[in-house]
């Protein structure tokens, strides 16, 4: 088993645990926003978002700030600068939205593609004067363990933590927007606020997932456990609960099996995620044609 | 009629003066220059086509849209405040709510009572009771601990008017409540309002275009196409008054066509339990409203 060599080597522990670190916290946080992704159908959003980043990390990359050895102050320097491309692309694709002529389907896939080739221009300059020293395309796109450092690390726990105190803060009235978007304001809900709450956690927790899931991938994590603890219960708390344990599963799997067959970290548990999800589905058919539709647990 | 222009009184929960709007870009204003005022405990229907500005003044009324120009009071407050207060009930036309949420009935009827809430402090017994107390008055104890995607179209109706009334509200507004429900659905609806008014004494407004959802159990109507026009009961709501209001849906469906009201139509409105509308044109085919009434004929006072 190379995965208990890697962790019983201490050098070896020393360059995986960041990543591991950064995986459960991702794992937490992005389980209980997916449950509201699905649910408000934002999942092509969050797809527009973590492309957008792309183009962040080419300006990272142009400027130096990539690999696992940087500082804090590097580690901070990228993210808010990847984080910045995220939250521009998020108001782009509401402004052009708001706009006749060009649907929000339309406004995604353009700043998706736009943000995509400067990331690609930009990183394919940086790769080249980096050389062979460079993080390279595979890992930028599916992600990479190793490439998770302690400082990313940390950005990603404080991150995290701030996250889950925000979705723990706005608990109610996201609940009630997500449910009831057309009425809840008429009950004293704020109109806008969830929707840009919302819209900046997504951001967050795409930024700090892309490292350790990769930009193609990082989405997927933000979508497939709550669509899985959907598919199990028909009650909030234990929905939240599901899609936390699927998420923290699919790591556990997703990096083993990375770690034997030394495939990209990112791939695998977004894999560990989609068989989790089939089985569930499927789980879900055998329930209601033993029990008939409408009988969730 | 009773429109006020007069100082607010207390016993007034809506009340509306010299109110106008316009949407940007609009060519004209979606209300012109309303005034009128509700008392306490009363039952107001406001019919009106597609467009006539009903969905606005709903707005209005829940502080949801800026004023521009006049004054819109409920319970003596701006209607923000009385929305924060609590004090509006809102049951909404469609259910566009996402009904896949893992949420049980007792959930949703508990939201507005909780959505205010301090973020650290826990759901109280006295909203979990309330939202009880709701549920029953509106006959739906039985389905608390049902999900909320599990309920058919009457009883999701019931549920969101037990969240409307959970918060014990001054003022419920229903819009368009009995779009797509049979004429049995629409008399229990009827006498379920009835029903909720005298138990909460709450001062209620119905906004339809459906003349069978206003003339059931109104203690006065106002048919609002831009302006507002008052009549003292549901009966006074005459051919040439109906065919005026649904002058621009009648045109899209017959055509522009002007014939004089008393020919073109008898109209009979009931304002009973069993309330229906019969509009017959001169050829004998029921018809929606009576098409082709001469606005300047109109007997009824503008607003």
């Amino acid at each position: 088993m190379r995965t208990l060599e890697y962790l019983g080597d201490p050098i070896m522990r020393g360059l995986f645990l960041p990543g591991i670190v950064t995986g459960v916290v991702i794992a937490i946080v992005c389980a209980c926003l997916a449950v509201l992704v699905v649910l408000k159908r934002m999942s092509f959003i969050g797809q527009g978002v973590s492309h957008a980043a792309f183009g962040g990390m080419g300006v990272a990359a142009v400027l130096g700030l990539t690999g696992a050895s940087l500082t804090a102050a590097q580690a901070v320097g990228q993210f808010s600068i990847i984080l910045s491309f995220c939250l521009a692309a998020a108001m782009i694709v509401a402004w052009m939205s708001a706009r006749r002529g060009t649907s929000a389907d339309t406004a995604i896939g353009i700043v998706l593609v736009a943000s995509m080739t400067l990331g690609a221009i930009l990183m394919s300059v940086a790769f080249k004067r980096q050389g062979s020293q460079g993080p390279g395309w595979e890992s930028v796109l599916f992600g990479a363990i190793l490439s998770v450092g302690w400082a990313d690390a940390i950005v990603a726990v404080i991150v995290s933590l701030a996250i889950l105190v925000v979705l723990w803060w706005e608990r109610r009235k996201l609940i009630f927007w997500a449910f009831d978007e057309t009425s809840a304001p008429a009950f004293g809900a704020p109109p806008r606020s969830p929707r840009i709450v919302l819209m900046v956690l997504l951001c967050l927790s795409i930024v700090t997932a892309m490292k350790l899931a990769g930009v193609v991938l990082a989405t997927a994590v933000l979508v497939l456990p709550g669509a899985t603890a959907l598919a199990l219960s028909k009650k909030l708390a234990r929905v939240i609960v599901i899609s936390v344990g699927a998420a923290l599963l699919s790591l556990v799997l997703g990096l083993v099996a990375s770690m034997e067959l030394d495939w990209p970290p990112g791939a695998c548990i977004v894999g560990a995620m989609t068989l989790l999800y089939a089985f569930a589905r499927l789980a879900g058919m055998a329930r209601d044609s033993v029990g008939g539709a409408g009988a969730p647990a | 009629m009773n429109q006020s222009t007069a100082p607010s009184l207390h016993d007034h929960t809506l009340e509306y003066r010299g109110v106008s709007f316009a949407y940007p870009g609009a060519d004209a204003p979606a209300l012109s220059s309303i005034s009128f005022a509700v008392h306490a405990g009363e039952r107001l229907g406001i019919l009106g086509p597609n467009g006539g500005g009903k969905s606005t003044l709903l707005k209005l009324t829940l502080g949801l849209l800026d004023l521009q120009a006049g004054e819109v009071r409920v319970c003596g407050r701006s209607p923000r405040e009385a929305r924060r207060e609590g004090l509006v009930g809102y049951v909404p036309q469609r259910v566009d709510a996402e009904l896949a949420f893992p949420l049980s009935v007792r959930q949703v009827v508990t939201m507005p009572l909780v959505v205010n809430l301090a973020p650290w402090k826990r759901v109280p017994g006295e909203a979990l009771r309330r939202a009880d107390e709701a549920l029953s008055m509106v006959g739906a104890s039985e389905l608390a601990e049902r999900p909320i995607g599990a309920l058919s179209g009457g009883q999701l109706q019931r549920v969101m008017i037990a969240r409307a009334i959970a918060p014990r509200p001054k003022l419920l507004l229903l819009d368009e409540p009995t779009v797509g429900i049979d004429v049995a659905g629409q008399r229990r609806f009827a006498e379920l309002l009835q029903s909720l008014r005298q138990r909460l004494g709450v001062t209620i407004v119905v906004v339809s275009h459906d003349i069978r959802t206003i003339a059931a159990g109104c203690d006065r109507v106002a048919c609002l196409a831009r302006t507002l026009h008052f009549h003292d009961s549901p009966s006074g709501l005459s051919p040439q008054v109906l065919g005026e209001v649904f002058r621009h849906d009648i045109a899209e469906v017959f055509g522009d066509v002007h014939v004089d009201g008393h020919a073109a139509a008898t109209c009979h409105v009931d304002a009973g339990e069993h309330a229906h509308h019969h509009c017959c044109d001169h050829h004998g085919h029921e018809q929606g409203a009576a098409p082709g009434a001469d606005p300047k004929e109109t007997p009824h006072a503008n607003a």
